[in-house]
């Protein structure tokens, strides 16, 4: 089975964040980028399938050079090769132009299933996965936290309002992965040692037949406010009289009931 | 000599009495028990060199040979623990005198009487029976102590979970020792019953001279005849235990004493690294061929004393690891695979042309010889158990075993045949992480926190210097010019608790003037838990990174409250390129008071402190006596020790890793947090965040918590000092 993992490289999720003064983007300096952790999940899914069925899985990202790092650790958990594109026009690229670029590379390989996060911690579009199975012109199961394959059957269940849906369809589609799905792997050190040498393709946007143009464009980014000081209830020191002040503020101040 | 020849003045004794032609026969009898006892050596000494990976424990000889003299002969270690101390020592002294008394004996008949220049005599003589009969004595005391203690006291430490561990041999030891002593003394009053008249002077040989009188009733003739029967009796003893030595669990007479001289020199707890993750095919131990032959031949060692399992903070709170029985299933593994890993060694070095050239051809034959002789005897004996294919990691030593390890080196400090429990152990560990990326969920996650944000806590790398905003102290980028570093450690930056050490030392190294300065966000963890937890690959990470930046600034001198930190700093670093003078801030405040930079003013009502040995801090470092003057330099305060303390202190359970562990069943810290408890303590006095974390929560689980409290003696301290003003606790209602 030919599976293909798609991953983004995220600020890890303790990172400090500070947003550029002029509003384009945030701060990179001294930030720690991990693997977007709902991408672990795809990852992992990816493993255990191979593990079971054999084949050959497929890293594939949209980023710069420090990408390289998030797609080793995906190699690290077992992956086979890589291929990573590499284009500053990719480098604000929005949903679309993301997931039309990792069309374009997956178009490139043979793939009977493609994973891809539910979203990525960044920027929380949840969309890349969804337009990815549209350009591929395949079936797709998001938000998926259990997956059967039986042949080219696939049975994904996903979670809805207090209970679960459970999606047939048939390979090849895009399962996007979600909490529950699995336990991602810690790496083993032969594993983190091999992948250093494992294949990976560098990719410019041109190589694949894609030009990077977004159809959305973040105009501008802001911090959020900064957090007001707590309050501490004074006016009576009984329990009753404390949560009669609370009822009062979180009625009048708040106005939350 | 003749009896006739001894009188008053000139005491003696007719060595080889009524047994004048039993020499040579002895002497064939010696021969075929010390051929039985060397053959059981050789047979032996090829299983110790057939399994295990290179190790060299030759270097240092001149620190091995007192080793071997203080513990091997002296037994100083031993001795450390009462009643088996009193109990072996006086078997060992006892057979010690014994031996060479025989010795004596010998020499005098063979050496000294043909020469003409006997010395068995006089004063000498009775003295020499005296001290005979006294050691004698002395070993059947022995003897009876351990008949007691094995069969009737039986302490838990001489088996496993309440199961006795007795096995045949251990009573055909005892007995056999108790049966040498006895017909010796019988042969000595059959003598005495048939010569007393002559020889009144054997009074001396008290013990015997006393039993020749329960022999009264037995005439002469029949003396001498029971004595010739057990002459043979205790001959076919003393030769039968020679020869059954290296058979039994008597091995331990050449396999400890041997495991003291091959004991490791590096300083306690000190971890050979693991070098060239790029090219190394396997990283720790997987497999038993995977330990060094010495780890394999501590196991030979081991006397199943129990010892380490009397203080093993997992024994003794329910978990499934024993040290002991960790050591003795190794064994026992070990025992299976060496048969067959000796026939192989064998083949190859018979096969091996190379090796017949450099091989002395005598000894080759003499191999040869050997070989043929272990094959008959092989054929002929029953078979040992068949090899199982069990996995060394995992079925032999559970899973469950290996992690409940807390690294608190209680074993190997306590362990009287120099068994390193605690680097299997980790070998077995990195194993487990290293090679099959197989543990605990929760450790995962808090290595996934130390690459991430170089903290077991996964707090922000960026919070890592906020403790220190508002004291003014200084980073070492903003001014690198101080003497100290006070290497600050991820429990004093990021755990609310552990960050009011940081600042309670902070303000007293304020107060006492002492310049120094911390990394602020340049510091990383210092690796310890991944070291601990088998992530040897995620240490060495973290270290590299310290001893980078630390190098970077020239650092020198360094301080460290967590003595996970000030372990891995002072020891394990220098591997690494990272030497520095590493202080416990315990010693530092230790000196500052000393120089009476620091005076503690405010005097505490007859407070009861108790102080808990941190395992990293104590056992080892060696640090017992600088927290505890601490304590002692406040006026009014009173040091109570819980029971286990110093070397024999009890681990808070969150070393080796398992502060990051979940712990099932009984807690560690609720156990040691009981024995500061029991003592009457007001203040537990502690010199690590982690055991500060541990036994707050123990008081708690107690429901102490508002009547006890545990603090770090930095806190202690700094209160002492009476420098700030107390704040009361948060008052945010202002009328």
């Amino acid at each position: 089975m030919n599976i293909v993992a798609c991953v983004k490289q995220v600020p890890d999720t303790e990172a400090q964040i500070k947003v550029k003064g002029d509003g384009s983007g945030i701060e990179e300096g001294g930030i720690k980028w991990v693997m977007n952790p709902y991408d672990e999940f795809g990852v992992e899914e990816a493993m255990k399938l191979k593990e079971k069925l054999g084949g050959e899985v497929t890293i594939v990202s949209v980023g710069p050079a420090r990408t390289m790092e998030t797609i080793r650790t995906a190699l690290a958990m077992g992956a086979e090769k890589g291929i990573q594109i590499d284009d500053p026009a990719l480098y604000n690229a929005d949903a679309y132009a993301t997931a039309e670029a990792l069309a374009a590379a997956i178009k490139g390989v043979p793939y009977d299933i493609v994973f891809c996060g539910q979203r990525a911690i960044d920027d929380d579009s949840a969309q890349v996965g969804s337009i990815l199975a549209e350009l591929l012109g395949i079936p797709q199961v998001t938000f998926v936290t259990k997956l059967e394959i039986d042949g080219t059957a696939v049975k994904a269940t996903r979670p809805i309002e207090g209970a679960a849906v459970v999606v047939a369809t048939s390979l090849p589609c895009v399962i996007t992965a979600t909490k529950g799905l699995n336990e991602p792997r810690y790496a083993s050190l032969p594993g983190i040692m091999k992948a250093k040498k494992k294949p990976v393709d560098i990719k410019k946007a041109a190589d694949i037949g894609v030009t990077g143009a977004s159809k959305s464009k973040v105009a501008k980014f802001t911090p959020p406010p900064a957090r007001p000081p707590g309050k501490v209830l004074c006016a009576d020191d009984t329990p009753e009289g404390k949560a009669a002040e609370l009822a009062k503020l979180l009625r009048e101040e708040a106005k939350v009931i | 000599m003749e009896l006739s020849t001894f009188s008053i003045g000139h005491e003696g004794r007719e060595v080889f009495w009524n047994a004048e032609h039993f020499e040579p026969i002895l002497f064939m009898l010696t021969f075929v028990a010390m051929a039985i006892f060397a053959y059981g050596v050789y047979r032996r000494w090829l299983m110790w060199t057939a399994i295990g990976k290179p190790e060299d424990r030759t270097d240092d000889r001149n620190e091995r040979i007192k080793a071997l003299l203080k513990n091997g002969l002296l037994q100083i270690k031993t001795w450390s623990d009462p009643y088996p101390g009193v109990m072996h020592g006086l078997i060992f002294f006892g057979f010690v005198v014994l031996f060479f008394g025989a010795a004596f004996d010998a020499t005098e008949f063979h050496v000294a009487e043909p020469l003409g220049v006997p010395f068995l005599l006089g004063n000498f003589y009775l003295f020499f029976s005296f001290l005979m009969d006294l050691f004698g004595l002395a070993v059947l005391v022995g003897v009876f102590m351990a008949l007691d203690r094995r069969y009737l006291t039986k302490p838990d430490r001489l088996g496993y979970k309440g199961e006795p561990d007795n096995r045949p041999d251990d009573a055909i030891v005892l007995l056999l020792i108790a049966g040498i002593i006895v017909t010796g003394f019988i042969i000595e009053a059959l003598r005495i019953s048939v010569t007393w008249q002559q020889t009144p002077w054997e009074v001396w040989s008290f013990v015997g001279w006393t039993l020749a009188k329960a022999f009264t009733g037995v005439g002469p003739e029949a003396a001498k005849v029971m004595h010739k029967w057990t002459w043979w009796i205790h001959t076919a003893f003393a030769l039968g235990f020679i020869a059954y030595i290296p058979y039994s669990r008597l091995m331990h007479i050449i396999t400890t004493p041997a495991n003291y001289f091959m004991a490791t020199r590096k300083p306690v707890g000190q971890l050979e690294p693991i070098k060239d993750f790029e090219n190394a095919e396997s990283f720790g131990v997987g497999t038993i061929e995977e330990f060094t032959w010495k780890q394999i031949f501590d196991s030979d060692a081991c006397t199943r004393c129990g010892r380490c399992q009397d203080g093993c903070p997992a024994y003794l709170t329910g978990k499934p690891l024993s040290p002991k029985k960790l050591v003795q299933d190794m064994k026992e593994y070990w025992l299976e695979k060496a048969p067959g890993a000796v026939a192989s060694r064998k083949e190859q070095l018979m096969a091996s042309g190379e090796s017949a050239e450099s091989i002395n051809p005598k000894l080759k034959a003499l191999f040869a010889w050997l070989d043929k002789a272990d094959k008959i005897i092989d054929k002929n004996l029953p078979k040992g158990p068949e090899p199982t294919e069990k996995a060394m990691v995992g079925e032999v030593i559970e899973i469950d075993e290996l992690w409940a390890c807390t690294n608190c080196m209680y074993c190997m400090e306590n362990c009287s045949a120099a068994i390193e429990h605690v680097p299997k152990i980790i070998g077995m560990r990195q194993y487990k992480v290293l090679m099959e990326a197989d543990f605990a969920p929760e450790l995962q996650l808090t290595y996934r926190n130390m690459e991430n944000n170089s903290n077991p806590w996964g707090v922000g790398a960026h919070l890592r210097g906020e403790w220190a905003k508002e004291l003014g102290v200084k980073t070492l980028a903003e001014d690198p010019n101080v003497e100290y570093l006070f290497y600050v450690g991820c429990a004093g930056s990021f755990d609310d608790r552990g960050k009011k050490i940081s600042v309670a030392l902070a303000k007293i190294l304020q107060a006492a003037g002492v310049s120094f300065g911390i990394l602020g966000t340049e510091e990383s963890c210092c690796g310890d838990s991944a070291m601990r937890g088998g992530n040897e690959y995620l240490y060495q990470t973290m270290a590299q990174a310290n001893i980078e930046v630390m190098n970077g600034y020239g650092v020198k001198k360094v301080i460290c409250t967590c003595p996970h930190g000030y372990n891995a700093l002072k020891k394990d670093y220098p591997h690494f390129g990272g030497n520095f003078e590493v202080f416990h801030h315990t010693e530092i405040i230790a000196d500052l008071i000393d120089k009476g930079k620091i005076k503690i003013k405010v005097p505490v009502d007859d407070v009861r402190f108790t102080y808990h040995d941190s395992c990293f801090l104590g056992r080892y470092n060696d640090v017992y006596d600088q927290p505890r003057k601490l304590i002692k330099a406040i006026p009014g305060a009173r040091l109570v020790e819980m029971e286990r303390n110093h070397e024999k202190s009890f681990c808070c359970g969150a070393g080796g890793a398992r502060m990051w562990m979940e712990e099932h069943g009984d807690r560690i810290n609720d156990a040691r947090a009981k024995q500061a408890i029991a003592v009457g303590a007001k203040t537990i006095a502690v010199g690590c965040p982690f055991c500060l974390t541990m036994m707050s929560d123990g008081l708690k689980f107690h429901g102490k918590e508002e009547e006890i409290v545990a603090l770090d003696l930095a806190e202690i301290i700094w209160k002492g000092m009476g420098l700030e003003e107390e704040k009361a606790p948060v008052e945010v209602c202002h009328a």
